[in-house]
Parts: structure tokens; C-alpha cells; sequence
């Protein structure tokens, strides 16, 4: 009973404190004056605003059955047919000229902040195949018995954790990208792999190195290979060891691709920044782009739970 | 040639193992094992009875001597050691099991991926080969759900699946709690009587009486006494009687 009563206690506590740090957000807001404006960011996340269709030539204006507006052209160009539409802005028979608006089409476009997030997504993903593979292999390089490729995997993973990766991203973006041809995605994707793939491959090791090596000599005395019995005795095991500290890698990837905003790349910090030019409304759309970061690190670490929680059955 | 063929299924000839550290834990040792012979290696820990064991399926590599396995040399560099493996099952201290696997996994994972038969075929053995040690209702459940006897049980049945012609154990009843040593010691016992060739380092006495064909007496790396078990507990040789006065 004691004990209930105080764990009540304390979540209140921590209810309290929570909203307590909300309030210290809106005074300060009210201290400076600032005005709230969160009704001009949901038009930068889904844009409902109908657009107008519009006449590309004199013509016509013909309302059939199904209604279907057909505009026929005075000068024999092929017909204007718009199945679809929202308003009509013409009446049957009225004659129009090039420019005239004639249809209303509501449509849900896609904002910049969305597109920035999709890009986000993008950028993460594919940097994150390649981050786990380079990592793997950097990785059983890293306690090869070869000198050649441990010296290798090294200096790959010294020089790599031991710069910043804004430097990375401008020598990968500048030097490279130039040297190489490579686009601002491609060279994006490459430093943020090449990043992750370093710290990936440090989990690698540990993880491999953590399986006691009685595992490997059970493998090996049944007559499995080196690489079958990594493939199917090590590196299963070190897989599923590995998960928490390969989660917070993943998440360190999806927040470190924002920097790549500095070669241009339109991601979701970039989009922000550039919805706040338009707005004047920063406080509000770096909330909402944090909420966004938010929302993909919290569903990735979601399913790396529920992925933990399915490989416990051998516990 | 072929005056052994029926005869050593192991030649171990002046094996030397010198560690990088210096540690000389092999010294001129030679043993051959016939098909079939059960042999017994007792000796003191740190005498080199574990590492010579596990240098006749080249988990540990030898610093001199010679060793063929059913006319296969194992210092040949041509020689495939995977293939070798294959023939030489190995039973540990501590079972080594794959805690990713079902007892059945753990059975039917090398011969589906070293020999490469398909799973169906694969799991009907390994069926067959835990039902022959006991375990016909533990085949699903993973490893940290089976008793150390268990757990050792379908060590056994794993490294029998792949049909090798020799059982290697080393020392496999030392981790068991007491009341579980006997369970794996049957499954030994009825191996041998089916004629596998078994080379055993053990502390069981009790077993190396009643099963072993030779018994093998190492101390500080040397092979000092092999006996048949009559004659070798009964033996005044005083290194082995220090020994076992130590022991009994």
C-alpha cells in the first residue's frame, strides 16, 4: 500500500513538472510578444486549396451528360474534355477565351514540409542499407586475422569517427562529388553511409566478439566453413545482441541527415527552413518539424522493439 | 598403406603443441586409436588431455608431429579440414549449443547446410537421432529451456547427425549438476556399444571402467601410461597413483 501510494506520487511529479515545462514555453513566448500563428503551418504539410483549371484556347464551353465539360476550340486544336471537377465556373454554351478559369479541382497537394520529410525518409533509407553493409563488413574486417584488411577497417573507422561529419559532407559533396561526378543526393547518401557505416561497424565487432567462441568451435567441428558458420550460427546471435545499440545508430542517422541541408539537398530542415522565409512563423515551424523528426525516429524505434520482442522466443 | 586400414582410424604421431606464450602443452605425444575402440583419457587438468583431444579435429594446430584421421593427413595443406570435421563429431564442456536454434535446429542446421540436404530429409533425422537420445518431446524447445543433461543430450544427437566416424568428448559430463551425469553417460555407453569409435576425456572413472577399451593417463603435456581398464587401475605406476588417490 505504502509503496502504491508513492508511485502515485511520483508520476503526478512528473505529470506536474511536464506541464509546468509548457507553461514555461508559453510565458516565455508571452514575454517577447510573440503571436502564435499555427493556422499557416498545416498548408505546408497538406496544401487543400483548390486549384483552378483554365482555358488554353478560345472555345466553346459544353456541359454533356455525366457531366463532362468539353471545350471545342475555334481554331481546330483537339478538344478540352474534364471529367472530374469540383465548381464549375462556365455555364453550357458560353463561349471563352484563353485564360478563362473553368473549373475548380479540390485536390490535396503534398506541402514542402511533407516533401521535406519524404526526403528525409529517402536519404535515411537508403544511407542506412548502405551504412549496415559497409558497417558488416568493415566490422569482420575490423577482427579479420588478416593484417592487411584490420589496418584497413582501422583507419576507415578512426578517420571517419574522429571528423566531423558537416566536414565529411563537404568533402564528400565537393571534392568527391566533383572528382566523381555525383549529384547532391548520391554524395549525400555516400557521407551519411560511409558516417553510420563506421559506427555501424564498431557494433559489428563488439557484437561478434560478445558470442562466446565456443559458439564458433561448435560450428566449425560439424564441418560448417568460416563463413557458414558466421552466416548461420555468429552472426544470427550477435544480430539480435546488437539490436538496442544499432537502434540508437539508426536514430543518430535519421537526425544526422538534416545537416546534409547544407549541399542543398531539400530535406525536412532544409524545407523549414525555407517554409519559415515564407511564413515569418519560425517557433511554429520548427516545432512542427521537430514533432515530424520526431514521428519517424519514435515508429522506427517502435518496430526495432516489436523486432527485439519476436527474437526473445529463444530466451 | 593398407595394413591400417582396418585397423587406426586415428595416428597421432610425436604431436608438439607450443603456444606463442611459450607454453609447451603437448610433448612427443603419440596415440593410435583403432575403429570401433572406445578410449579413455584421464590425467590432471592442465595436463594437455583437452588440447590433444581438440587437436585431432584441428581446433587447435599442432607445432610438430603428425596426425591422420582414416589415412587423411590433417598437417597436409591440401587436406580440406572441413571435410575432415565432417567425419569427427565433438562433444564440449559446455554443450556449445546454438541458442538461436530448437533442439532440432541445433540438429539438422550443419547437415541442411554442409551437406546440403533438404530441410524435410534434414529433420526426419535429427527426429530420429533425439528420440534415440531420450529428448522425442523436448525437439522444440530452445536450448535455455533444456536441462544441462538435456542440453548436452542434443549436443550429442547434433554432432551425430552429420554420421561421423569418430565422437570426440571433451570432458562432457564436468558442467552437469550430479543427478544429470548418468543421463549422458548412458547415451555414451550405448553410442560404444553400437561401435562408434569414442576418444573421452572424462573425470568419470566409474564410466572409463566399464566402457573404455584402453585407458590413457596424461600429466604436464606427455602421454605417461595407456592401459587397458583392468590393468590400469590396478597399475602401481606412482604419477598415476598420485593421481589417482587425488581423484578416487
Amino acid at each position: 500500500m505504502e509503496k502504491q501510494s508513492h508511485l502515485l506520487l511520483w508520476k503526478a511529479v512528473f505529470v506536474l513538472i511536464i506541464i509546468g515545462l509548457g507553461f514555461g514555453i508559453y510565458a516565455g513566448s508571452k514575454s517577447i510578444d510573440y503571436t502564435w500563428r499555427w493556422e499557416r503551418i498545416p498548408q505546408y504539410i497538406i496544401n487543400t486549396e483548390a486549384t483552378t483549371v483554365r482555358a488554353p484556347f478560345d472555345g466553346t464551353a459544353t456541359i454533356e451528360k455525366g457531366n463532362r465539360l468539353v471545350v471545342t476550340s475555334d481554331y481546330g486544336d483537339d478538344p478540352l474534355v474534364i471529367k472530374k471537377f469540383d465548381n464549375l465556373l462556365v455555364g453550357h454554351g458560353d463561349l471563352v477565351f484563353e485564360g478563362d478559369p473553368l473549373v475548380e479541382v479540390e485536390n490535396w497537394n503534398i506541402g514542402p514540409l511533407t516533401w521535406g520529410l519524404v526526403m528525409t525518409l529517402q536519404l535515411s533509407v537508403v544511407s542506412l542499407v548502405f551504412a549496415v553493409v559497409i558497417g558488416l563488413f568493415a566490422g569482420l574486417a575490423r577482427i579479420s586475422s588478416n593484417p592487411a584488411l584490420r589496418y584497413l577497417s582501422i583507419t576507415y573507422i578512426e578517420l571517419i569517427r574522429g571528423t566531423p561529419l558537416l566536414v565529411q559532407i563537404f568533402i564528400f559533396y565537393f571534392f568527391i562529388g566533383t572528382v566523381l561526378d555525383l549529384d547532391r543526393f548520391t554524395a549525400g547518401v555516400a557521407a551519411l553511409s560511409v558516417f553510420t557505416g563506421a559506427y555501424i561497424a564498431e557494433i559489428v565487432r563488439s557484437g561478434i566478439q560478445s558470442i562466446s567462441p565456443g559458439q564458433m568451435e561448435a560450428a566449425r567441428s560439424l564441418g560448417m566453413n568460416y563463413v557458414q558458420a558466421m552466416v548461420n550460427v555468429i552472426l544470427p546471435q550477435a544480430f539480435k545482441r546488437t539490436l538496442p545499440p544499432m537502434a540508437g545508430q539508426f536514430i543518430n542517422l535519421i537526425k544526422d541527415s538534416s545537416l546534409v541541408s547544407v549541399i542543398s539537398i531539400t530535406d525536412l530542415t532544409k524545407a523549414g527552413r525555407e517554409v519559415v522565409s515564407s511564413t515569418f512563423a519560425p517557433f511554429e515551424v520548427w516545432f512542427a518539424v521537430a514533432l515530424m523528426y520526431l514521428v519517424l525516429t519514435g515508429a522506427l524505434s517502435w518496430a526495432i522493439q516489436r523486432l527485439e520482442k519476436r527474437l526473445s522466443a529463444s530466451d | 598403406m593398407t595394413n591400417r586400414t582396418d585397423k587406426s582410424i586415428i595416428q597421432a604421431r610425436n604431436i608438439e603443441k607450443i603456444y606463442p606464450n611459450g607454453c609447451h602443452a603437448l610433448k612427443k605425444v603419440s596415440l593410435d586409436i583403432n575403429r570401433g575402440e572406445v578410449v579413455v583419457i584421464i590425467g590432471p587438468s592442465g595436463s594437455g588431455k583437452s588440447t590433444f583431444l581438440r587437436t585431432l579435429n584441428q581446433l587447435e594446430t599442432i607445432s610438430d608431429g603428425t596426425i591422420h584421421i582414416d589415412e587423411v593427413s590433417l598437417t597436409d595443406r591440401k587436406t580440406n579440414i572441413n571435410k575432415v570435421r565432417e567425419e569427427v563429431g565433438m562433444v564440449f564442456q559446455s554443450f556449445n549449443l546454438f541458442p538461436h536454434k530448437t533442439a532440432l535446429g541445433n540438429v539438422a542446421l550443419s547437415p541442411i547446410k554442409v551437406k546440403k540436404k533438404p530441410r524435410a530429409v534434414a529433420e526426419q533425422e535429427g527426429r530420429e537421432l533425439l528420440k534415440k537420445v531420450g529428448l522425442a518431446e523436448r525437439m522444440n524447445n530452445y536450448p535455455s529451456h533444456l536441462s544441462g543433461g538435456q542440453q548436452q543430450r542434443v549436443a550429442i544427437a547434433r554432432a551425430l547427425a552429420m554420421h561421423p566416424k569418430i565422437m570426440l568428448f571433451d570432458e562432457p559430463t564436468s558442467a552437469l549438476d550430479p543427478e544429470m551425469v548418468g543421463e549422458v553417460l548412458d547415451v555414451m555407453k550405448s553410442l560404444a556399444r553400437d561401435g562408434m569409435t569414442m576418444v573421452v576425456v572424462t573425470h568419470e572413472m566409474g564410466f572409463a571402467r566399464e566402457v573404455a577399451d584402453r585407458v590413457v593417463f596424461m600429466e604436464d603435456g606427455e602421454l605417461v601410461f595407456e592401459e587397458s581398464p583392468e590393468r590400469f587401475f590396478s597399475s602401481d605406476n606412482p604419477r598415476l597413483q598420485r593421481f589417482l588417490g587425488q581423484v578416487l
